[in-house]
């Protein structure tokens, strides 16, 4: 497209446009920043004053708000290990092996995308309770692989297929097994896409709720997002303390995505289906 | 693949097998199941509350499918063109879809509050106080609430998807058009609106599937409630399965909400198929 004749004049309006888009997260914060008192003012102020860290030591002398974060980076971080360890092989499997029915796994791959989270929740509250899995972290990460494998999978199959079939060739010509072209010539040259898979899979894992809801009763193992919709109802007036928690939770997801943004974005146009 | 038969084709062949099943907490653990075929589907088929919420699920799918579209376009539209600043912008919008969807449900839960929620003061400042609401707790509009928290989800994505579509058309048709004397908005008629086609319904089902199996938004923003009034689907799912122990009825439920997204899925496989074989791109 040719440039627009006042640049300048689109920015602004983008500006205004994000910036109304953007009210509740500043909102989110700024409450979280507000004095209590102040919270509930019957004319809202738009800046916080003044600033104070009151709702943030209210949320944290919670009790279990740590405990609760904790168990979150330990699921996201099991999801990530997880995904990567079962969908990279898988993923490279079909992007380069040539086997009869890997069509069709691809297929399948795009279909195990299709269920609502509650109508696999309802069977693994009854499977992982027989086996003994539920209010385990394994029961939760193995709950929240099956939602993040399938997108790796997608995401990572055209990542590893655009490397070139040249360079893997000439290593197993040199004397490399199949598992040395993988990890020294295929992985280092997809860097970039495997971090973008792994940073995607935390932040499914990090805000999942349903499976924390169903498969963790024991507030051992609750992830934050059920402790925080728990608090919505038991301290449902505590606004400040609410956005603090509510913006502790989100603080991992902006780094993330700040942090692998370009990648992220790639894989999500590539990836498709969420949830 | 083994994981994934293990934890995610098991668990739906089990959900099948339950839903066939009088399942109760009792025979939870141990206990032997009593078959009774098609008992679960009848039951919740007969369930008034059942079409109540396949009929909220059906508006709030619908309802935000339409915004979320539009305005993705519109912004889509605004993000094609180059301008400065406009890469980090459409970031900073990629924010409120990343968000994990219990903490936006709680944003939009304090913002529509009656009292001081920001959007009544936000009419208020506009002069239009007197249509400031209590919007979650009146059974009248606390849908028209949740389908707006979606709605602001759901954007970032379409804008995404639709953004890519719109640098798929070449340059060169515009240029083309531009000689030939048409104006902005037939241009916008005659070569974007039918280049895009595809991509919009490939971006359209994608949204059903996803808006029609939602749950965290709705359920920490209202429960389902008040007085069932945003009770969509997979909340009703789950007051069977988990509030009311009804397992097999439940199972049988959860599997009738599988319908829409899986006949969806149908035909956005179908699509990617085509367009696979005749090399057009998504």
């Amino acid at each position: 497209m040719k440039p627009p004749r006042h640049p300048w004049l689109l920015t602004a309006i983008a500006v205004v446009i994000t910036a109304a888009f953007l009210l509740p997260v500043y909102w989110m914060a700024k409450t979280s920043l507000t004095p209590p008192d102040r919270i509930l003012a019957p004319t809202p102020q738009w800046v916080p004053y003044p600033v104070t860290g009151e709702n943030y030591s209210t949320a944290l002398g919670y009790e279990g708000l740590t405990r609760a974060l904790f168990n979150s980076l330990v699921i996201s971080t099991g999801v990530v290990a997880l995904t990567m360890l079962l969908g990279v092989p898988l993923a490279y499997a079909l992007a380069r092996v040539r086997m009869r029915g890997s069509g069709s796994m691809v297929l399948a791959l795009l279909v195990a995308q299709l269920p609502p989270a509650i109508v696999l929740a309802a069977p693994l509250f009854i499977l992982e309770r027989r086996a003994g899995l539920d209010d385990t972290y394994v029961g939760l990460i193995a709950a929240d692989t099956t939602l993040t494998l399938p997108f790796a999978v997608i995401v990572l199959r055209p990542v590893l297929r655009a490397v070139s079939a040249e360079l893997e060739e000439a290593a197993l010509v040199d004397g490399c097994g199949l598992p040395g072209v993988v990890l020294r010539v295929v992985l280092p040259l997809t860097v970039p896409g495997l971090v973008a898979t792994a940073g995607l899979s935390f932040l499914l894992g990090w805000g999942e709720f349903l499976f924390g809801l169903t498969l963790a009763e024991e507030p051992g193992v609750q992830p934050v997002t059920v402790l925080l919709n728990a608090f919505v109802g038991r301290h449902g007036t505590a606004w400040g303390a609410l956005m603090a928690t509510a913006t502790l939770i989100s603080i991992p997801v902006v780094c993330v995505f700040a942090l692998f943004q370009r990648f992220i974005v790639g894989g999500l146009t590539v990836g498709s289906v969420r949830g | 693949m083994t994981f994934l038969a293990l934890f995610l084709a098991y668990p739906l062949f089990y959900n099948l097998r339950t839903s066939v099943h009088d399942v109760r907490l009792s025979q939870l653990l141990g206990g032997s199941w009593q078959f009774n075929g098609l008992d679960n589907y009848r039951a919740v088929l007969d369930d008034p509350a059942f079409w109540h919420s396949v009929r909220l699920s059906v508006v709030f799918t619908l309802g935000s499918l339409v915004f979320q579209f539009s305005i993705g376009f519109a912004l889509a539209l605004l993000f094609a063109r180059p301008f400065p600043l406009g890469g980090l912008l459409r970031s900073l919008l990629l924010v409120a879809w990343l968000l994990p969807p219990v903490v936006s449900g709680t944003l939009f839960r304090w913002l529509l509050d009656a009292e001081s929620g920001a959007y009544n003061a936000l009419l208020e400042a506009v002069g239009l106080g007197s249509l400031s609401h209590d919007w979650l707790t009146d059974p009248s509009t606390s849908l028209a609430g949740v389908v707006f928290a979606n709605i602001w989800v759901g954007v970032p994505f379409n804008m995404l998807l639709l953004l890519v579509g719109l640098h798929t058309i070449d340059p060169q048709l515009y240029e083309a058009a531009a000689i030939d004397g048409a104006g902005p908005w037939q241009r916008f008629r005659r070569i974007t609106l039918p280049l895009m086609r595809p991509v919009s319904v490939t971006v359209l089902l994608l949204g059903l599937i996803y808006t029609f199996k939602v749950f965290d938004t709705v359920f920490v923003m209202t429960g389902g409630g008040p007085v069932d009034s945003t009770r969509v689907l997979s909340l009703y799912v789950y007051e069977v399965f988990f509030r009311f122990f009804r397992f097999g009825q439940g199972a049988a439920a959860g599997l009738l909400l599988l319908v829409v997204p899986l006949l969806a899925g149908v035909f956005y496989v179908r699509r990617l198929r085509r367009e696979e074989t005749t090399g057009g791109a998504t």
